[in-house]
C-alpha cells in the first residue's frame, strides 16, 4: 500500500512538471511582458560632486537600448529662429524660451552608434540636435527636454527696438513643443558631447550596461534615469542624487555648479587690473566667464550691477566737491537710459558664438583706442591736461574746504 | 548746448553726443561691461571737452546706464544672487586695492600689458587660435 501512495506522488509530479511544461500554469508569469521589458538598476544611490554612476540592466534581445539622464534642477534655454524657412523662404523670428530645461541632460546611445556621432561632430557648431536623434534611431527616446514647456514669441526689429520680446504666440502641441525642445537642448548645452555619448554596451543577451557621468560643475539634487527602447518600453525611473559640499556652490541661473572662490579671487584680480589700466573689468572678465561655460545673459546680467557701488561712491566724491557738470552727466544719462533699456533685450537674442564674435571686435577697439593713448603725441596733450585736471581738483577741493570753516 | 563748469563756457555738440552715448550704452549693456573706456574718448575727441568736465560727468552718464542695464537684465532673469554675491565683495576689494597699485607703476607700461591682452583675448574669442 505505502508503495501505490509513492507512485501517486511520483506520477502526480510529473503530470504537474508536463503541464507546467505546456504552459498550463504560464499566466500568471505573462511571458510576453517578460520579453518586453526592461529591468535596470544604478551601482550607487549618490554621487559627491559628480562622478560616474554604472547603469546595468536586461532588455529584450536584439533591441538598441537608450538611457536618458536627466536633473530634477530646472534652468532657462532660449533661442530666436532667424534661420530662412525653405517653404516659405522668409526668417521666421520666433524667439523660444522655456524655463524647464533639466540642468543636466544626457542621452546615451548604443556604441554602435559612434559613427553617428562622429558624423555630427564633423559638422563643427553647425550639428543638429533632431538630426542625431534621427541617425541613431533615438528620436523616440527623447523625452525629458520635449516635456519643457515652451513660450514663443514672434520678435520684429521694432519689438527689439523697444526692448520687447514680441507677442506671446499661442502654446504650441506636444509634437511642436518636442521639435522646438531640439534646438534649445544645442542652444543651452552648446556641445555635442556634453548631451550625447555612444556608450550604451549591449550584449546579444540583451543585458546592458553604461556609464553615467556627471562632470562637477553638474547641478546639485535628484537625477532621474530611464532605460528605454522607444516611447512604450522602458525601465522604472530610476532615482540618484548628487551631493554638493563647501566650497562647492551652485548657481541657480546659470544652472551650475561652481567652486566659490574661483569667481571670486578672479573678479578681485581681474577688477584690480582693471582699476590700474583706468577700463573697469568687465571686459576682461566677462569673456573669461563666457569662456569658462557661464551662459553670456547671466554673465552680462551679474556682472554689471557689480560696478553699480563704486560707480556710486565715484559719483558722491566728485559731487561732494561739485566736480560733475550735472548738464552734460544728465543729457547724456538720459542717452544712456535708452541704450541700457535696449542692450539686455538683445544678449537675450543673440547666440553665445555671435556673443564671442562681437565681444572680440569691441575688445579690438577697446586694444586701439588704449594703443592711441600710448602714442607720444597723446601722452603729450594728455600730461597738460592732467596738469590742469589737478589744478582745477585743488580749487574744488579748496573751495568745498572755505565754505566747510566758513559754514562754522 | 552750452554748459558752465567752474567758470569756463563749454559747447556740447549734442549731434555727435546724443547718438554716441546711445550706442555705447547698447553695447555696454549687452555685453555687460561698463562703457568709460568709450565714454570717455567720445567726450573728449568728439565733444572737445577737458579732462576734467569728462571725470565726473562721464561717470554719472554711466551710472544711469548701469542702473538701467542691471534692471533690465533682473527683468529678464539673467540675474544670478549667488553668482552675484560671490563676486560683488571682490569687485569692491579692486577697487580699493587698484588705485594704490596704480600711483606705484607706469601707465604706459600698463596700458601696453593691457592692450597685449585685450588682443589675445579678442583673438581667442573671435576664435583665431
Amino acid at each position: 500500500m505505502k508503495r501505490q501512495w509513492l507512485k501517486l506522488i511520483i506520477i502526480s509530479i510529473a503530470i504537474f512538471f508536463l503541464m507546467y511544461q505546456d504552459g498550463v500554469f504560464a499566466e500568471e508569469i505573462k511571458p510576453e511582458a517578460a520579453t518586453e521589458r526592461i529591468t535596470a538598476q544604478l551601482d550607487k544611490p549618490s554621487l559627491k560632486g559628480g562622478g560616474t554612476i554604472m547603469i546595468t540592466g536586461k532588455a529584450p534581445e536584439g533591441k538598441p537600448v537608450y538611457v536618458e539622464v536627466w536633473s530634477e534642477r530646472k534652468v532657462r534655454a532660449a533661442r530666436l529662429d532667424s534661420e530662412i524657412d525653405k517653404e516659405t523662404g522668409k526668417r521666421p523670428y520666433i524667439f523660444y524660451l522655456t524655463d524647464e530645461m533639466p540642468g543636466f541632460y544626457n542621452l546615451l546611445v548604443p556604441s554602435v552608434f559612434s559613427d553617428a556621432l562622429d558624423e555630427q561632430r564633423k559638422l563643427g557648431r553647425k550639428w543638429s540636435v533632431s538630426a542625431l536623434l534621427r541617425n541613431t534611431g533615438a528620436t523616440a527616446a527623447f523625452e525629458a527636454p520635449a516635456k519643457a514647456k515652451i513660450d514663443r514669441y514672434q520678435t520684429t526689429l521694432w519689438a527689439s527696438v523697444v526692448g520687447s520680446r514680441g507677442e506671446l504666440l499661442s502654446p504650441m502641441t506636444e509634437f511642436e513643443n518636442k521639435r522646438r525642445a531640439m534646438p534649445l537642448v544645442k542652444a543651452k548645452f552648446r556641445d555635442l558631447d556634453v548631451v550625447f555619448k555612444a556608450t550604451v554596451e549591449i550584449n546579444p543577451d540583451g543585458s546592458f550596461k553604461a556609464p553615467i557621468e556627471l562632470p562637477s560643475n553638474a547641478p546639485p539634487g535628484k537625477y532621474y534615469v530611464v532605460a528605454k527602447i522607444d516611447k512604450d518600453i522602458k525601465s522604472e525611473t530610476l532615482m540618484f542624487e548628487n551631493f554638493i559640499s563647501f566650497p562647492q556652490v551652485y548657481l541657480g541661473n546659470a544652472g551650475r555648479t561652481i567652486n566659490m572662490f574661483v569667481p571670486f579671487l578672479l573678479t578681485a584680480a581681474i577688477t584690480t587690473f582693471g582699476v590700474i589700466m583706468g577700463a573697469g573689468g568687465g571686459f576682461i572678465l566677462n569673456p573669461i566667464l563666457v569662456m569658462m561655460g557661464l551662459p553670456h545673459t547671466v554673465v552680462a546680467g551679474t556682472v554689471m550691477p557689480t560696478v553699480l557701488f563704486s560707480q556710486g561712491t565715484g559719483i558722491y566724491n566728485y559731487a561732494r566737491i561739485k566736480f560733475i557738470s550735472f548738464k552734460v552727466g544728465i543729457t547724456l544719462g538720459l542717452a544712456m537710459v535708452a541704450g541700457g533699456f535696449i542692450g539686455p533685450k538683445l544678449t537675450e537674442l543673440i547666440t553665445l558664438a555671435q556673443y564671442k564674435f562681437l565681444f572680440g571686435i569691441v575688445l579690438i577697439i577697446l586694444a586701439a583706442l588704449m594703443f592711441w593713448q600710448t602714442t607720444p603725441k597723446y601722452l603729450e596733450k594728455n600730461k597738460k591736461e592732467q596738469a590742469i585736471l589737478k589744478e582745477f581738483l585743488r580749487r574744488a577741493q579748496e573751495a568745498k574746504q572755505k565754505k566747510m570753516e566758513g559754514g562754522k | 548746448m552750452k554748459v558752465e563748469f567752474w567758470g569756463q563756457e563749454f559747447k556740447v555738440n549734442l549731434f555727435i553726443g546724443i547718438p554716441g552715448a546711445f550706442l555705447i550704452a547698447v553695447a555696454s549693456a549687452m555685453f555687460g561691461f561698463g562703457g568709460g573706456p568709450f565714454m570717455v574718448p567720445l567726450m573728449a575727441v568728439g565733444l572737445r571737452l577737458p579732462m576734467y568736465v569728462i571725470v565726473g560727468s562721464s561717470l554719472l552718464a554711466i551710472f544711469f546706464n548701469t542702473l538701467m542695464g542691471s534692471a533690465r537684465h533682473y527683468g529678464f532673469g539673467n540675474f544670478d544672487p549667488t553668482f552675484f554675491v560671490l563676486m560683488f565683495p571682490a569687485a569692491i576689494i579692486g577697487g580699493f586695492v587698484g588705485p594704490r597699485i596704480a600711483k606705484r607703476v607706469s601707465p604706459i607700461v600698463v596700458k601696453r600689458v593691457a592692450i597685449v591682452g585685450l588682443s589675445i583675448l579678442a583673438a581667442s574669442l573671435l576664435g583665431l587660435f
